[in-house]
């Protein structure tokens, strides 16, 4: 739950989803939900040459299970912050 | 598993209005009726309109020319699902969704998909849902969202419970003294040692018995000496 709680704070920032097939997508991060599904406004493909058809897609629903990474946005991320939650969420099990 | 678009057959008419049969034994519900669709598979010519199903557990599109036309997919297979609006990358308004398949990638580039006229659906990366009435698309977009977020990975909960992150050294030995005694039970050392033990056994009463043939002949021969 850790992350999913993590990334409702992202909520409103810039954010690059990386799909297990390769395709990156950037866009604001609308939502995400206990399965990390994530929805994506405003979004873009970064490698566009390869990725024409997706080039006009506004709105977004990607699917938790095919997501490989979430880039962040570097001024969303508080190392501290995440060392103790991480450690936290450890100790509760 | 992750299949992809399949042919959908299980269609029945009900008041002259032909559905699909959905497997209500396992919860599976209608939650929206879209008429005036037409699907594009891949980079296939549009198929006649037809009427869109949304059940909790898949997207369901029967032809409305061919009544014993139709497709379906999992939402366990769709990876992503986007409202397209821009004619340079659809000529109308849809729904955009890619479709994991369960071939291998390199194999599933959409130029292969048709062979000898016949569509492979196996290979079909990408579905357009395209309404008559592009108004629509928003709503449909929430209502494949809504789905989406039904059907969660399967595994998921068994994988929670067998990936145990180990955090202290209090934990690593209650691990071990588990693994300790529990495999030992469930491989079954009593049952690996009793089959091993009659296997031997059985080896002993065959020496045994060579052994006593060995002897008769020892016996003969010095009979015969």
């Amino acid at each position: 739950m850790l992350f999913f709680s993590y990334f409702k704070e992202l909520v409103g920032r810039e954010v690059t989803v990386e799909l297990k097939n390769d395709l990156a997508i950037r866009g604001t991060l609308h939502s995400v939900d206990q399965y990390l599904n994530i929805k994506l406004e405003n979004t873009r493909v970064v490698d566009q040459d390869k990725y024409p058809h997706m080039l006009s897609v506004r709105n977004c629903f990607i699917r938790g299970s095919v997501v490989r990474y979430v880039q962040l946005p570097p001024e969303g991320v508080d190392v501290e912050l995440l060392h103790d939650a991480t450690r936290r969420e450890a100790r509760g099990g | 598993m992750v299949e992809g678009i399949r042919d959908f057959t299980a269609i029945v008419e009900r008041d002259g209005v032909h559905q699909p049969v959905l497997d209500a034994q396992n919860g599976e519900e209608l939650m929206h009726v879209q008429p005036g669709v037409s699907i594009v598979l891949g980079s296939h010519p549009p198929e006649s309109p037809g009427t869109l199903y949304i059940s909790t557990k898949q997207v369901i599109w029967l032809s409305d020319t061919n009544r014993a036309k139709g497709y379906a997919v999992d939402f366990l297979s769709i990876s992503l699902h986007a409202v397209s609006r821009d004619p340079e990358a659809y000529t109308s308004p849809c729904i955009y969704a890619q479709i994991e398949t369960g071939a291998d990638e390199d194999e599933s580039e959409g130029s292969d998909s048709e062979c000898n006229g016949v569509l492979d659906l196996s290979k079909i990366t990408e579905m357009r849902l395209v309404p008559s009435d592009p108004n629509q698309l928003d709503s449909l977009f929430d209502v494949f969202c809504e789905c989406a977020e039904l059907n969660p990975e399967p595994t998921e909960e068994n994988e929670e419970e067998e990936h145990n992150w180990i955090f202290s050294a209090d934990q690593l030995e209650d691990e071990a003294t588990g693994e300790d005694s529990e495999p030992s039970i469930a491989i079954g050392q009593s049952n690996g040692d009793h089959d091993l033990a009659r296997t031997v056994l059985e080896l002993q009463i065959n020496d045994q018995r060579f052994e006593d043939a060995e002897e008769m002949e020892h016996e003969t021969d010095s009979a015969q000496r």
